[in-house]
């Protein structure tokens, strides 16, 4: 184990400290380990390390990646992380959405030598595909990118305003006027973007889109000069380069995930509610706290005896946690004159009569829109649903994994049972089976809405933002890559 | 005060002439004021250590006292040329004045003048009512014998001590005690001269004890209905009798009806539940029922094999107490806390639930919790039966939990471990805190080199705005029960008001 870790408790941030000390293969062994012994638990710390982690690999000095090789590797490793804690599904959402970055970059290099065979126009049009970048909230490998930027003409059928278009970044071209209108996006770009722009890509950019053939994607480079040379040289410092530009801005969403969240809870929380939580989610609290600058509320707090108590009464008493390595705390929501009323997990159901919303913080959420959040949460989305309380899960999309829940009993963590009867007690926890799930499982029938970092959807729309998110052939890292890909 | 002064003012006043009467009056007044300044100071100290409540209630009182002292002031003196005082001044002196007696009589209804102050640095105490439940507070425990009223009998004293405590706890064993406790007090009475007992017994003797037993903790409805019965019994005693034939008569019908009604009934519902428990049953049970333990260890005991969970839940932790008599007993438990609820009721087979009470709209009226039980248990097409004495049943309707229920005090909620400060890390606080509930920590102290103390639920009072909530009960929905099983056979939950009218009302 490395030496920068001892004489501390081994946790997310002497992890992320490690890593600038230790070589690679060293810094996914200690991650493992640390999965492995529970060490780093919950979702955004694991998603924070797996982030920090890839972003290691990826920049690994000296190395020269190609698109296939460099999948390969974090495909490998992602294997191995999962297979170091499979229920700890953050981890594998995070490598997923790695492997998403990279294929579209991969896809984004490729566009030029493919499209060339289609077009028959010469080498200036693929400076073309060069879009400005107008400011967008959208992530750059996200697919929703396209639909702030002005797109490019478009190759099929208008080789003539090839000639309008100007190459540097600061101009935008003419555009045809196309007829669909994607107001369907929450970002909505300058009028006339469409739909069409979107679904512009080659083959297995998304399964649920079906692109015309001989068709451009729609690009957006930060250095067109680079690529027009067309090297291989230069193709692979850019492969790395983008990659980890892709990463850090998953890094960045993870870091402002909360905030997004809680900018719709205006919207969601009024005066005079009761509102009905349980945990110590620290995105809950800042929702709520948002809130509470402007209403007052209620809050019935379920504590989560025996896994979660205690932080649950530390959080109540002196407010949620800051940014993840400091002391300062956010403040308490009473001291904002809120009124919160702690309550045993058993007493869920005796008020529930009063309660106007329940707000839950998941573990996980699953691509049919269940969940997995603490041990709880299922008697109490029970419990709302009998007296027809809306119940409203907050999560960020990092926590959204396309695995479907054949076998809910297999996705169940099991916690330490002396948090439950000390082994002091030894004839008690000899002679009787103690057990101490960790997690519910909720069914999607029980959520009525969820609240990302992307705004608020219903559970039946989950499976597209998992579709915007993951690649198809990234859902089950254990398949075999294809063969042809294989070569490369 | 008003009498003292009256006197000797009046002497004065028939003495000198009118002019003087006004200094007189003028005079007279600075004395009282000095006089009233420094008795307040004397027990100023001691009626103040009485907390908002307590000296709101007396307040009210002692101002109700004063009218009435001026009132009567009024009369003595129609001729004294002093003025009469304001009757919040008047108050105040007859506070006191009447100090000692009026907190006597007080105090059986509010349990807060105990001597062992918690670290109070809040002026008040009132910031610990939740608003939603303010029509059960205030919270009725009495950890000591502070104020007691003379009448009370010694088991009574010492029933109430218990029960207050949780050393006898459940509607069953509530009851049975408290029939007991009352046979001794019964038989230790003696009928005044000039009345029967028949007419005195049931208002001077027996209703101060139920008083002491209601301001222990608030009575169970077997409790209530035992009371109904016993005062009827007594009522329509034949005055002729003899004392103490009457009194061995009256005792001898409380040994009969523990017997009957919870003794013979407990095992007539033994019998009938233990032939739902088959063999590979998985019964889930919750906290500790009396009747669910008897059935339990009965068909353990007829040779069927079967096991059970047993669900549990704070702050009571009665679950516990089960599981550690079943595991004794020889059978295979099962222990989860409550949030591992939903794991387990997919394995049960039967859920058995004891009851506090069934009310006639057939919902149950139990430990808080087992209204989720029974949901659970509902939604995995888990049967819940329900065992249930007829002397539980009741005639009061509730549609939800807030209705009818008890709240105790929240102190219960704390964790008897200071826990150790939980380090500031940013992975899950809970996995460096202490563990568990009985598990001592080695510190007891708070980290001193902690830049930021962080703040525990011992520290609860200093949050304004922060409640603890601690229910006793909730309300089932009847749509979740099964069948309750009481002597009267196996019935839906639709026919407890049939039940109730022909046990407790139609005797």
């Amino acid at each position: 184990m490395p030496s920068s870790m001892v004489g501390q408790t081994p946790s997310l941030t002497g992890f992320l400290k490690s890593l600038k000390q230790n070589d690679i293969e060293n810094s996914i062994e200690l991650f493992i380990s640390l999965l492995k012994r529970r060490q780093i638990k919950n979702s955004r710390p694991c998603a924070i390390a797996t982030t920090h982690l890839l972003l290691r690999v990826v920049a690994e000095p000296k190395r020269k990646w190609d698109a296939q090789k460099l999948i390969a590797r974090v495909r490998n490793v992602g294997r191995r992380l999962i297979a170091a804690q499979p229920r700890e599904m953050a981890v594998g959402n995070i490598v997923r959405r790695v492997l998403g970055v990279i294929r579209e970059v991969a896809e984004r290099d490729e566009d030029p030598l493919t499209d060339s065979e289609f077009s028959g126009s010469a080498s200036p049009i693929t400076e073309e595909f060069q879009r400005p970048a107008l400011p967008t909230r959208f992530s750059e490998f996200s697919p929703l990118h396209g639909a702030a930027a002005m797109p490019h003409n478009m190759h099929s059928g208008r080789p003539g305003t090839a000639d309008s278009v100007s190459m540097d970044l600061g101009g935008t071209p003419q555009r045809p006027a196309l007829l669909s209108t994607n107001a369907s996006y929450a970002g909505q770009g300058p009028p006339g973007t469409s739909l069409f722009s979107i679904l512009q890509h080659p083959q297995g950019r998304s399964p649920v889109a079906t692109p015309p053939p001989g068709t451009q994607s729609p690009v957006t480079g930060p250095s067109p000069s680079r690529r027009a040379i067309g090297g291989e040289i230069p193709e692979k410092l850019d492969i790395k380069a983008e990659v980890i530009d892709g990463i850090k801005e998953l890094q960045d969403e993870l870091d402002v995930v909360d905030n997004q969240i809680a900018e719709s809870a205006l919207d969601h929380i009024h005066s005079n509610e009761i509102i009905l939580t349980h945990t110590s989610s620290q995105t809950v609290q800042k929702f709520l706290l948002t809130a509470a600058r402007k209403r007052k509320f209620t809050l019935f707090h379920a504590e989560a005896y025996p896994n979660n108590h205690e932080a649950t009464h530390v959080t109540i008493l002196n407010g949620a946690q800051g940014e993840d390595d400091s002391d300062e705390r956010w403040k308490p929501l009473t001291s904002l004159g809120i009124t919160v009323i702690l309550i045993p997990d058993s007493a869920v159901f005796a008020p529930m009569s009063r309660i106007n919303k329940v707000i839950l913080a998941p573990h996980a959420v699953l691509a049919n829109g269940s969940l997995l959040a603490a041990a709880g949460a299922s008697t109490i989305a029970l419990a709302a649903k009998t007296h027809h309380v809306p119940v409203v899960v907050l999560s960020g999309v990092y926590k959204l994994s396309p695995v479907y829940p054949f076998d809910t009993d297999e996705l169940i963590e099991y916690g330490d049972p002396s948090k439950v009867v000390p082994f002091e007690e030894a004839e008690f926890t000899d002679k009787v089976d103690i057990v101490n799930p960790l997690y519910d499982w909720v069914d999607c029938d029980l959520v009525d809405l969820y609240i990302t970092n992307l705004g608020g959807h219903a559970p039946s729309y989950l499976y597209r933002i998992v579709a915007d998110h993951y690649r198809v052939e990234d859902i089950d890292l254990n398949a075999k890559l294809d063969a042809v890909a294989k070569k490369g | 005060m008003a009498e003292q002064g009256g006197p000797a003012a009046q002497s004065k006043a028939v003495d000198e002439s009118k002019v003087s009467a006004a200094e007189l009056k003028k005079r007279a007044k600075a004395d009282k004021q000095a006089r009233r300044a420094a008795q307040k100071e004397q027990e100023g100290g001691p009626a103040e250590v009485a907390p908002a409540t307590n000296g709101a209630h007396q307040e009210h009182l002692a101002q109700a006292q004063g009218v009435q002292q001026d009132q009567k002031g009024k009369v003595a003196h129609a001729k004294g040329l002093q003025q009469p005082k304001p009757s919040k001044q008047g108050g105040q002196e007859a506070k006191q004045d009447r100090g000692g007696p009026s907190q006597a009589q007080n105090i059986p209804l509010r349990s807060r003048a105990a001597p062992t102050a918690p670290s109070k640095e809040l002026p008040k105490k009132d910031n610990t009512v939740v608003e939603l439940l303010s029509h059960l507070y205030p919270i009725q425990r009495r950890p000591n014998l502070a104020g007691v009223s003379k009448d009370v009998h010694p088991a009574v004293l010492a029933l109430g001590l218990q029960i207050s405590t949780y050393e006898i706890c459940g509607s069953s064993a509530r009851c049975v005690a408290m029939l007991l406790a009352f046979k001794e007090a019964i038989q230790a009475y003696t009928t005044p001269r000039d009345t029967s007992l028949p007419r005195h017994l049931v208002s001077h003797h027996l209703s101060p004890q139920i008083d002491h037993l209601r301001s222990c903790r608030p009575l169970a409805e077997s409790m209530g209905n035992a009371i109904r019965w016993l005062k009827k019994l007594i009522v329509e005693l034949d005055p002729d009798k003899l004392e103490h034939e009457a009194k061995d008569f009256i005792c001898e019908e409380i040994d009969r009806f523990v017997h009957e009604r919870i003794t013979v009934t407990d095992q007539a519902i033994a019998a009938s539940a233990r032939n739902q428990i088959r063999t590979g049953s998985v019964v889930l049970t919750y906290a500790k029922s009396a009747i669910v333990e008897k059935t339990v260890l009965q068909a353990h005991e007829q040779g069927t094999r079967f096991r059970v969970i047993v669900v549990d839940s704070r702050p009571l932790f009665e679950g516990k107490r089960l599981a550690t008599s079943l595991m004794r007993a020889g059978l295979e438990v099962q222990y989860v806390p409550f949030s591992g609820l939903a794991h387990v009721v997919k394995d049960a087979t039967l859920v058995l639930l004891g009851a506090h009470s069934m009310l006639s709209n057939g919902r149950l009226q139990s430990r808080v919790g087992t209204a989720s039980i029974a949901l659970q248990a509902h939604k995995a097409d888990v049967p819940v039966i329900v065992c249930c004495e007829s002397v539980k049943f009741s005639g009061k309707v509730a549609l939800d939990s807030i209705v009818l229920n008890e709240i105790a005090p929240p102190e219960e909620l704390l964790l008897s471990a200071v826990p150790e400060k939980p380090h500031t890390y940013p992975v899950g606080a809970a996995t460096t805190a202490a563990v568990g509930k009985s598990a001592a920590t080695g510190k007891d102290a708070p980290e001193d080199d902690e830049p930021a103390k962080l703040k525990t639920l011992h520290d609860w009072n200093s949050a304004a705005n922060l409640r603890l909530l601690n229910p006793m009960y909730d309300i089932t929905p009847a749509e979740y029960i099964r069948m309750v099983i009481c002597e009267y056979g196996s019935v839906p939950p639709s026919s407890v008001p049939v039940v109730h009218r022909l046990a407790n009302e139609g005797m």
